[in-house]
């Protein structure tokens, strides 16, 4: 191998970290306050951050910076996050990434499949809760007539919210005690070549041969 | 108010029972002897401290095209031509129905802001909502109604700081005609029979009460000319609470808590079977120990 | 209201005509849902359009406005032919056994009574308009009613015109509507079923207005339903006292308790009483009119006092009469009559006390006009209203006059309203209703007494110090009042029901009243001076026992809603006039269920009987007892201006010719003025019928400026038929633009099913309607929709009232 295996090589820069923090932050905070409304049992949440009134008022907001974010996200990284052959490839072997025998498994660009599938999911989910989420917070303005509008807004915004739970749990559950290194790649921004190497070799390789390791 | 018992309270476990014993209470509306005055509007107003609305002539007796947050209480006027070429001008007066099970409460999701009280009025509590409009999806009958400037949803309250005192409510005090009546739902019950039984020998063969069972029945029991066409009134046929809601609130509820759950246990279970995956270079601890290490 | 509201509950059928009860009388309208109710009542209503009444009504006939009277006559007609009447009733208690005149004749072809003068353009002997008398001066009678020119047959001949076919061509509905509504109205011509007909401002603004009335009276008379419990001829009264001001003298020929006006050629008080006092056409009969002088005198007492003494025949030398014309009748001070004097210049200053002449009266830019020749205006008023800024730049351009060019010095007193001061109301059904002032009156306002007061003192004592022309009425008036300034309306109800001036003794010498004591009953009046009363058919209302009309007593023992200890119900607290027609021959009630009087073998017992209470049935005085002949007129010999029996004349403007004859097709008595303003239009440039009409939602002028009630009708609008609307292109809810030959507005169209285009006499015929309630002064979108910018001045011959209910406009989109 070349190179020092501990150099510590950029994966995210500064914007792609401030955002992914806000985006995580404002995630966190509709996470809580949703799910307040959405059950009785976890109403303490809205009162334990300023009241239910409060927390209603806030959530749409929170919401309409989130769905920017996530918008910002989409543009940054829609050229990383196309799906390849090696993605097919990967995607195969996915028991294998999720029994943590990395051996076998293929290697990945700057994202692997299941990253992939992660931002399409919370890509497709940020825009069904937009859309449900603007019907109802003008709920009022909906007309009677097209009251079809109001439930199928409570329907999908609830069935995108959970979807995004679950991509949420895993999200977290990765990256902070899956995978070494990974909070620290999107909280400081910068991994080993080694790791780089072992999760991401083919993006490691294409950084390489443009010459384009930007260490520190 | 705290005089009366509380049946259901929304987003909360059942109220503790009260051991006062209150008849379940009802107005009755009959529209074939409402004139379409609009005396309840006023009064209706005028008890509950209502500003005036503002409004414009738009081709119509009606003073406004549905209810609204200073406004709980509306006369809905329909021109209706029979297949006989008769002329038909149906006044109802449109608020809220106090359904037995009603679907704003059971849509709300803030602890108390809807409560029904134990004599089957349905209140909301503006200090404890907190302006989601979910009632207003789960009202079949579209009464609750959104007042930016408050951030609040307001409708009609039965008067319930008057009848808990024994008082009728405004409205049935105002009207002149005697179409609104208010009292023991079970005794305004055989008023309603009576009084249809009146129509249908004056040759309306279709009249009926209309007392909704899909919403367990309702608070607000009306006499129609033409039962078999409660749309003509801009009544719903069979108004339930809309299935999104019930699958909102019961099924989806309880299949999401414990897929988020699932997600959890899941996560834990695969942590303590596999645990973390390979450390490479100094990211071999974590983040802070590698900084150290370095 | 002969009956009263809550006795419209017993009635079988109410017909529902010439007014819309549900809509400007919605609280009294629970009593006819009370019948429908309880009794199972058939509500009828008939109107040119499909209003909130007919909305609650088990039939509905549209007609067009204006041909009412076909209408009635086609029931009159109906009734006859088909015997369809109660024969006994009518044969007992009405006209129909007499005989008429034989030099009465009708000209079906020209439309004209005998008597018309066709160059004069007026009926100049009106002799045949009479009954055939014997040697003693009272009426023939016919009891078979056989007898060709007998009253019943000459109505049977003179009715027999008016077929379903010609009520059809007049009045837009098809024969079969007509006759199914006849139906149901006239199967109440037996004992057993009473009907009732309830009506108001859509009769009354008609220049066929009283006649109209008559018609309405004679059906009901045929069908035996006046007198009883659930019947009657009942005028809904449009404001909450107008019954009182109507009963204390408001009409300017009029005294209180409708005793006529004094006339300058009543040079004495005999004089007048000889010529206002009826005297009987039938030896039976009561004529209770013939108590006019000791009304009368008893009056003069009420206004001059002390000073009224048998040497100044009780004042009636001071009072004002009436001036006569040089050719012929006397001067007339009516409502339309005082403005067309004003715009003659005729007049100095005007008082309008709750008046909104600009807006209420008919033709507002001749009403603008006339006020703009005055010196000075005083309106006493709640609110600022269109009369008391008629000099605005936009009212006054109504008249094509500026500002600048009104001379007027305007004085807006600010009164206070019926909730903020004491006082009685007489509502429809002639229960005076004492009322307790809710709230003070806001800022400076003052309540009218006390404006009156105040001016009435300045003025006495301006004539005192400087003279005048005829000081003596002002200077004698008796201002008895413990608060001059202000008189309380509690001793004003003392006076009106009077009291006894000095001992009062019967023909056995025993002492009927004490000097001073409160009188209980208009038989103990006195015609020497010895008893006071302001208006003799509110006594009772003010005995020695205190003020009846705060009475408040629910209590209903005949189960009739009868109410007796409710208030007090002029006269003599009797709920429901001419109740001697209620009970057959022999005092029996015609409906056992539903007695208002009965004989007992010694007395009439049940409502206070309108007859001698211990008169037997067998010595039959006559059932209508204010009349000389005793019974009621069916046929009016004379009375009334154009002629006995009750004609279909076209409104002044109307889209057709009268068919049933188009030589004479409008009221040949009525009488247009002639000032420029005075302007009517064609059918060919205004072919659409209009008629103006009140909205449940506002009262008159006032409620615009209240924001509650403007938020229930925010800006005027005009009500348009589908057809009409498809045809110009006007969508709901669009501006539209209403003309008549006087004036323009504009407002929203409301297109709607409520009304339909008509075949009249063969043409199609559009109608449309437009609310009063809007004008220049309120909140909202006023845009100077005044109604009575449309409206003309022409007014019925007997009552004055002006037409407002049938004109001619048109109409297009702006």
């Amino acid at each position: 191998m070349d190179g020092d295996p501990a150099r510590r090589i950029v994966r995210y820069r500064f914007s792609e970290r401030l955002v992914h923090t806000f985006t995580a932050i404002a995630y966190v905070y509709l996470l809580l306050t949703g799910l307040a409304f959405w059950t009785p049992a976890l109403y303490w949440i809205a009162i334990a951050l300023g009241g239910g009134y409060l927390s209603r008022v806030l959530h749409p907001w929170a919401g309409i910076v989130f769905v920017i974010l996530v918008g910002w996200m989409y543009v940054a990284w829609r050229h990383d996050m196309r799906i390849t052959p090696e993605d097919r490839a990967w995607r195969r072997a996915l028991r294998h990434y999720a029994t943590n025998e990395d051996a076998r498994v293929p290697p990945a660009w700057r994202f692997n499949d299941g990253q992939k599938g992660f931002f399409r999911v919370m890509v497709a989910a940020s825009v069904a809760l937009l859309l449900s989420g603007l019907g109802l917070w003008w709920v009022d303005l909906v007309p009677w007539e097209l009251r079809w509008l109001r439930f199928a807004a409570v329907l999908v915004h609830a069935i995108a919210a959970l979807v995004t739970i679950g991509g949420f749990i895993l999200h977290v559950y990765m990256g902070l005690l899956v995978v070494p290194g990974g909070l620290r790649a999107i909280v400081q921004g910068d991994v080993t070549e080694e790791w780089a190497r072992a999760h991401h070799l083919l993006w490691y390789r294409s950084l390489r041969q443009s010459d384009d390791l930007d260490t520190e | 108010m705290a005089t009366l018992d509380l049946r259901r309270v929304s987003a909360s476990s059942p109220p503790a029972p009260g051991v006062r014993e209150a008849a379940v209470v009802a107005k009755l509306i009959d529209t074939t002897t409402c004139i379409g005055c609009k005396a309840c509007e006023v009064a209706c107003q005028a008890w509950n401290d209502l500003p005036p609305e503002t409004t414009v002539q738009a081709g119509t007796y009606q003073t406004l095209p549905g209810l609204a947050p200073n406004f709980w209480n509306l006369i809905r006027f329909t021109e209706h031509e029979d297949d006989q070429g008769g002329l038909h001008w149906l006044m109802r007066k449109d608020q809220c129905m106090h359904c037995a099970e009603p679907g704003c409460l059971v849509a709300c999701p803030a602890p108390g802001a809807i409560v029904q009280y134990a004599n089957g009025i349905v209140d909301f509590q503006q200090d404890r909502c907190i302006g989601c409009g979910y009632c207003m999806t789960g009202c079949p009958f579209n009464v609750p109604t959104f007042n930016p400037r408050t951030g609040r949803v307001y409708k009609c309250t039965l008067c319930s700081d008057r009848t808990a005192v024994g008082l009728e409510p405004a409205c049935v005090k105002a009207c002149p005609t005697g179409c609104l009546q208010f009292g023991a739902k079970a005794s305004l019950l055989e008023v309603a029979t009576a009084r249809v039984a009146r129509l249908e020998a004056d040759g309306f063969a279709q009249a009926a009460v209309y007392d909704p069972p899909g919403v367990g029945g309702t608070g607000v029991v009306t006499v129609l000319a033409y039962g078999d066409r409660p749309e003509l009134y801009g009544l719903p046929r069979d108004p339930r609470i809309p299935l999104a809601v019930t699958l909102w609130k019961g099924p989806l509820k309880w299949i999401g808590n414990a897929a988020i759950l699932a997600g959890l246990l899941g996560a834990a279970v695969h942590f303590v079977r596999y645990g973390r995956k390979a450390v490479h270079g100094a990211d071999a601890a974590p983040a802070g120990e590698a900084r150290d290490g370095r | 209201m002969t009956n009263g509201w809550t006795d419209i509950r017993n009635a079988d059928v109410v017909l529902a005509m010439g007014g819309n009860p549900a809509e400007n009388h919605p609280v009294g309208f629970r009593f006819v849902m009370d019948a429908k109710r309880h009794r199972g009542a058939t509500l009828v209503s008939v109107d040119p359009r499909f209003n909130r009444t007919a909305a609650v009504a088990d039939r509905f006939v549209q007609i067009r406005a204006g041909s009412d009277i076909a209408f009635l006559g086609g029931l009159i007609n109906h009734a006859l032919s088909n015997h369809r009447y109660h024969e006994e009733y009518v044969r007992l208690f009405t006209n129909a056994t007499f005989l008429v005149s034989e030099t009465y004749s009708f000209d079906d072809t020209q439309g004209v009574f005998s008597g018309w003068d066709g160059e004069r353009r007026a009926y100049t002997d009106r002799s045949g308009w009479a009954y055939e008398l014997d040697g003693q001066g009272h009426a023939r009678v016919d009891p078979t009613m056989q007898h060709p020119r007998c009253v019943l047959q000459s109505m049977k001949a003179f009715y027999a015109r008016y077929t379903p076919e010609m009520v059809s061509r007049i009045c837009g509905c098809t024969p079969d509507a007509f006759t199914q509504a006849a139906e149901l109205i006239t199967s109440t011509g037996t004992p057993d079923r009473v009907g009732t007909i309830v009506y108001a401002l859509g009769w009354t603004h008609h220049s066929v207005a009283v006649q109209l009335i008559h018609a309405a009276a004679m059906l009901q008379l045929l069908l035996g339903n006046i007198g009883r419990p659930g019947g009657g001829l009942n005028a809904l009264r449009g404001h909450a006292n107008i019954q009182g001001g109507t009963d204390c003298g408001m009409a300017y020929h009029n005294l209180p308790g409708y005793i006529a006006i004094p006339k300058a050629d009543h040079p004495t008080l005999d004089a007048f009483l000889r010529a206002v006092t009826p005297r009987a056409t039938r030896p039976e009969s009561m004529n209770f009119w013939s108590n006019t002088d000791r009304f009368a005198v008893s009056q003069f007492k009420a206004y001059y006092g002390a000073a009224a003494t048998a040497a100044n025949q009780f004042g009636y030398d001071w009072h004002p009469k009436l001036p006569q014309l040089a050719e012929g009748g006397y001067e007339n001070w009516s409502w339309a009559y005082i403005f067309d004097h004003m715009l003659a210049g005729a007049m100095e200053g005007f008082f309008s006390f709750g008046m909104n002449p600009v807006s209420n009266g008919p033709h507002s830019a001749k009403a603008t006009a006339a006020l703009a020749k005055l010196q000075w205006l005083v309106v006493a008023e709640n609110f600022e209203q269109e009369t008391a800024v008629f000099w605005r730049e936009d009212i006054a351009a109504l008249a094509g006059l500026k500002p600048e060019e009104i001379p007027t010095e305007v004085f807006m007193l600010p009164a206070a309203n019926f909730a903020e001061k004491d006082g009685c109301f007489v509502n429809s059904a002639r229960w005076i209703q004492w009322k307790w002032k809710a709230v003070d009156p806001p800022g400076e306002a003052l309540p009218d007494q006390e404006i009156i007061g105040r001016l009435f003192l300045k003025i006495r004592e301006l004539y005192e110090r400087e003279g005048g022309v005829a000081p003596e009425p002002v200077r004698h008036l008796d201002w008895w009042y413990t608060h001059p300034s202000s008189p309380s309306l509690e001793e004003v109800c003392r006076e009106l029901n009077g009291w006894a001036l000095r001992e009062v003794r019967d023909a056995d010498g025993a002492v009927i009243l004490r000097p001073g004591q409160q009188l209980a009953s208009f038989l103990h009046l006195q015609a020497d001076g010895s008893t006071l009363s302001g208006n003799w058919l509110y006594i009772g209302m003010y005995t020695d026992a205190g003020n009846l009309t705060k009475r408040r007593s629910a209590a209903d023992p005949s189960g009739l809603g009868r109410h007796p200890e409710w208030a007090f119900s002029w006269p003599a607290n009797r709920r429901v006039m001419y109740n001697r027609a209620s009970a057959d021959g022999s005092g029996r009630p015609w409906d056992p269920s539903r007695p208002a009087i009965a004989w007992d073998g010694q007395r009439w017992v049940g409502d206070v009987p309108d007859y001698r209470a211990d008169s037997a049935p067998a010595a039959s005085l006559g059932a209508f007892i204010m009349l000389p002949e005793g019974v009621a007129r069916l046929f009016v010999p004379g009375q009334l201006a154009e002629g006995p029996w009750t004609e279909h004349y076209e409104p002044q403007e109307s889209p057709v010719a009268n068919p049933l004859h188009p030589q004479r097709s409008a009221n040949p008595v009525a009488r247009p003025f002639t000032t420029p303003f005075d302007v009517l239009g064609s059918a060919e440039e205004y072919p659409i019928v209009c008629t103006t009409y009140r909205l449940t939602e506002h009262f008159h002028y006032w409620t615009k400026h209240n924001p509650y009630t403007m938020q229930l009708q925010p800006e005027f609008f005009v009500e348009i038929p589908e057809d009409l609307a498809a045809e110009q292109g006007i969508a709901n809810a669009d501006m539209v633009r209403v003309t008549s030959a006087r004036g323009s507005i504009e407002g929203r169209a409301m297109v709607t099913r409520r009304i339909k285009s008509m075949q009249i006499a063969g043409r199609k015929v559009y109608q449309i309607g437009v609310p009063i309630h809007w004008g220049f002064v309120g909140r909202g979108a006023q845009r100077g929709s005044l109604a009575n910018l449309l409206t003309h001045t022409v007014v019925d011959p007997n009552s004055y009232t002006p037409e407002y209910k049938a004109f001619l406009v048109k109409l297009e989109k702006v």
